[in-house]
Formats: structure tokens, sequence, C-alpha cells
């Protein structure tokens, strides 16, 4: 057992351990954040009922002492990060509802986009750049970044709303937004890679095509595509709010629109730490599983 | 001939930004109310929005807040990551890593919500770049801190400490020219990616409030498209920004392949 143990740090390594502890920070700064952004926001303890006649005096009086106990910023945050951990963020003040009910429905449809728009976005940023690269051409080199350069020069919302005019799908505009920024770092890698040494003895020694790119291209850059990934989720969760806001998509992004448009703090302070929460877990794990899978390449050859 | 045909075009747009009190028909709010929805041409060029105003006196001075500001922003978040890696790197590293992966519309729209409902329209202005200028800083200082453990590491470094070279000249004469060419590179990425930023929170109605106008609260009138339809001069902001982000993106390629070459 002890042996197991010991085995395993060594083998997570440092890296993991470093992502936690990142994590970890992430998380308790943006809870404080998010906790002293709900306390010190407009209208915090303003409650409508205080102009209602009917609204007896014993009332009014618990009110003010639930104020006075949320005054306390570190109690508050502490409460705040507890019903957190619990998936309790509080009520929406615009909507009248739990937020997490809020927040739940609307998961699934955010999730799709984001999974397409980024699988997509590097899909075609890797076929684009393979074309760029492989075809040695500079026409073609000149016509693809010609076709990315536009692409970037356009804001991700007006694409997206080009495409939802159209009726066609917005999948397809958070794909283009992500391709248009990674294309770049994508081309110069694979330019790198199919300049490398081993890559060109392996081409006079007669290697195909898909051999090539599976040895030489490919598997040494695993660790590299990883990272990319971590990249492309965080520039997707960048266009979501404007592209959902705009395509009337209900999902998280719209739902941060609402709620910055209608000043509900608590729906907004909690969407950030989720989102926060979710995109520094997937660069951390795509730090790591590309330490992992870098260790493991070279290792292979 | 590329670059220099961008730099031009940057040159013009530029000036008629900053001249656009002189040269603009109209001031950006004046309303002509029988005149709303105009075609263009006659007294209006570019025609007039819905609420009777002139499209290309709104443009002009659209141009003079979302390119001479998204520069300004993306010069304060250079030298905040300037400063910042005067600390020590643990501290800049570990903030960066914090910074960066909280998604930067997010920390913006809870921002901007927390600003009072009449806030002035022109300070609106500043506190939309401004805000945009200190969020964009750990990108920047990333790069920065990894630029100076290079040059901490560098042969030529080891060499003029050995030499007993003041600490200060040092920096001066020989860390700074190296460090004030990544310094521009990084201007010259955060540049175009602030001019989008703001369109795209013009876009949501999180930008510049009205009746100041900029390029992403002109892009609204995107949303109907039968307005488009009619009057297809509302696609000037749009074409206008385009070839902005182009002629900035063809002058940043053609200056990074000249560096590259020295």
């Amino acid at each position: 057992m002890t042996k197991g143990g010991s085995a395993l740090f060594p083998a997570l390594g440092p890296r993991l351990m470093r992502s936690l502890g990142t994590l970890a920070i992430v998380v308790l700064l943006g809870g404080f954040a998010a906790a002293a952004l709900v306390r010190y926001g407009p209208g915090f303890c303003t409650d409508e009922n205080a102009w209602n006649p009917q609204y007896s005096a014993s009332s009014e009086e618990a009110t003010r002492r639930r104020c006075e106990d949320e005054n306390n910023l570190p109690q508050f945050y502490l409460r705040y990060l507890r019903g957190a951990v619990e998936g309790n963020f509080g009520t929406s003040k615009s909507y009248g509802v739990p937020v997490r009910e809020l927040i739940e429905s609307r998961v699934p449809i955010t999730a799709g986009l984001v999974a397409f728009g980024v699988g997509g976005g590097v899909l075609l940023a890797g076929l684009f750049a393979w074309i760029a690269v492989w075809s040695r051409m500079p026409a073609v080199e000149a016509g693809v970044s010609g076709v990315v350069a536009v692409l970037l020069a356009v804001p991700p919302a007006v694409l997206a709303l080009g495409f939802f005019l159209q009726e066609a799908p917005i999948q397809f505009a958070v794909s283009l937004t992500v391709l248009a920024r990674i294309f770049g770092t994508v081309r110069t890698m694979l330019h790198d890679a199919y300049g490398s040494s081993p890559l060109l003895a392996a081409r006079a020694r007669g290697l195909g095509p898909i051999a090539l790119g599976w040895r030489y291209v490919l598997r040494p850059l695993a660790p590299r595509i990883l990272a990319l990934f971590g990249v492309a989720v965080m520039i997707a969760f960048g266009a979501l709010v404007p592209i959902e806001a705009l395509c009337d998509v209900p999902g998280i992004g719209q739902l941060a629109w609402k709620a910055a448009v209608s000043r509900d703090l608590p729906l907004l302070s909690a969407l950030s730490l989720i989102i926060t929460f979710l995109v520094a877990s997937i660069h951390s794990l795509g730090e790591v599983l590309a330490g992992r899978t870098s260790r493991d390449s070279e290792a292979a050859v | 001939m590329w670059k220099r045909l961008a730099l031009i075009f940057l040159l013009l747009v530029g000036t008629s930004a900053l001249l656009s009190p002189v040269i603009a028909p109209f001031s950006y709010s004046e309303q002509f109310r029988d005149s709303a929805n105009a075609p263009p041409g006659g007294k209006f060029l570019l025609g007039t929005d819905d609420m009777g105003r002139d499209r290309l006196s709104r443009l002009l001075y659209a141009t003079a807040v979302s390119a001479v500001l998204a520069p300004a922003a993306a010069a304060l978040s250079v030298l905040l990551a300037l400063l910042a890696c005067a600390f020590p790197g643990l501290v800049v590293g570990g903030l960066t890593t914090i910074c960066l992966s909280i998604p930067w519309i997010f920390l913006f729209i809870i921002l901007r919500a927390e600003l009072p409902l009449n806030t002035d329209p022109s300070i609106s202005v500043l506190l939309t770049f401004a805000l945009m200028g200190v969020a964009g800083w750990a990108g920047p200082a990333r790069v920065f801190s990894g630029s100076i453990r290079e040059m901490m590491e560098s042969g030529w470094m080891l060499q003029a400490r050995s030499a007993g070279i003041a600490g200060w000249r040092i920096g001066l004469v020989y860390a700074w020219p190296h460090l004030r060419s990544v310094a521009l590179a990084q201007f010259r990425v955060l540049a175009p990616v602030y001019i989008l930023a703001e369109a795209s929170l013009g876009l949501l109605g999180l930008g510049v409030a009205e009746p100041m106008p900029s390029w992403g609260n002109l892009l609204r009138d995107l949303q109907h498209p039968d307005m488009v339809r009619q009057n297809p001069a509302i696609l000037a902001p749009l074409l206008l920004l385009m070839l902005c982000l182009l002629a900035i993106e063809a002058v940043a390629v053609k200056t990074h392949e000249k560096e590259v070459f020295r």
C-alpha cells in the first residue's frame, strides 16, 4: 500500500500538484471576489417589502438582523463558499429562482456549443494549416492565411449573427472563431514538424504521407495539441456571451448577459465562479496531460 | 508594398478620427427627427439612424473613440505588465495563471454591472477601455517574465554581470532594447484584440453608453437585416473595422518578418 502510494506521487509529479494548487487558489480568490461583489454590489440587502405598509415591524426587524449578519465580509465569504461547494449559489434577483436551477437547465446547451465549436475549430485549423504547409505553394499559403485574417477581423458576434440570420448552425460560428485564433499556432507547429530532420529523412526513405503524419507529426505534437484544446476552450467561452445573447441561444452565455443587463449580481458572480473553475480545470488538465504525453513521446522516441 | 498601403490607410483613418470634430458634418448626438432612417445621399452621405442622427458623423466620432482608445488600453496593459515584472517571478507567475484563468468577458460584464445606471457616457468610454487595459495585463506579463528569464540565463548577460557592469546599466543599455521589441509586439497583438472586444461589448449594449458612438454600438444596427437591406451603408462601421484590423495585421506581419530577418 505504502509502496503503491509512494509510486503514485512521483508518477503524477509536481506538475499535477502545482496545477491543483493553482486551481484551489483560483477558486478561493474567485469565490472571494464573487462574494465581495455580491456583498458590495448596488441593492445588496435592500428589501422591496420595506415600502409595503402591510409589512410587520417584526419582519422588518428580521430583515435588518439578517443584513447585520451578512455585513461581515469574511463570514459572508465563508458562508458563500460553503454554499457554493454544496451547489447552493443563492437566489437570482431577477428570476426569483435558485441560481442552481437556472444553471442546470442551460449547461447542456452551452456544453454542446462549446464541444462542437472547439472540436470543429481545432480540426479546421489543423486542416487549413496542413493545406498551407503541405502544398509548399506560396499562393496557397497566402490564400489560406488571407481567409483566416478576414475571419480574425470579424467580431465573433457579427459572424454568429450572419449564421443566425441565414438560419445556418451557430456552432460553425464558434468553430470559425476558434479556427481564426489558433491557426497561427497550428501552422507554426506543423511547419516545424514538417521541416524536422527525422521527417525529411523518413520522407527520403519513401514513407507515405499518412505514416509520416502519424509518426513524425501527430505523435510528437500530441502534448502541444492537448494544450491547444485548453486554449481553444478559453476562446470558445470568451465568444460565448455575445454569440448566445445575440443569436437567442438559451445557454450560460445568454444567462450571463441577462444577469448583467438586469444587474443580477448573485447570478453573475455564481456564473463567473463556475466558468472560472471550469476553464482553470480544463487548463490544468491540459497542462498535466501535456506533460505526461510529452514524457511518453520522449520514451517512445 | 502591402505594409506601406496599410500604413497609409491607418494614417488616414487616424487623422480623420482625430479631426472628427472639425470634419464631421454634424455632432454625433444631433437629431433630425423628420429624417429618421433616411437613405444615403444629399444632406446625409451615409443616411441617418432610427433616431435621425447622421451616420457619417457618428462613424467619424466612433472611429475616434475605438481606434484611439483601444491602442491606449493596449499600451496600459503593456505598461502594467512591465511594472508587474518588477516583482519576483513567483508572484507574477502565480498571479498571471490566476488572471488568465478568468474569462475576461465575464470579469468585464460583472464590473460593468457594478457601475451606477446614470454613469456619464464620457466616463463610460474611459472606464470601458481602462478596464480592458487593467484586465489584460496578465498575458503580456507572462511573455515578459519568460523573456526576462531567458535573458538572465543568456551568455551575454552572464558576461556583463561577471564584468562588473552595474545592474541599472545592464537593464537600461542591454536588456531594454530587447524587451522593447517584445513590448511592441505585445502592443501590436493587444490593440486589435481590444478593438474586437469593444465591438463585442458594444453589440451587447455593455460597452460605451449612448449617445456616445463607438464601432461596437454602431454595429448594433446589424441585428435588423431589413434595415441593412434598405440602407447597406449600415455595414460601413463593420467594413471600416475589418479594414483597420486587416491593415494592423499586415503591418504586424511585415514588421515581425523584418525583425526575424534582422
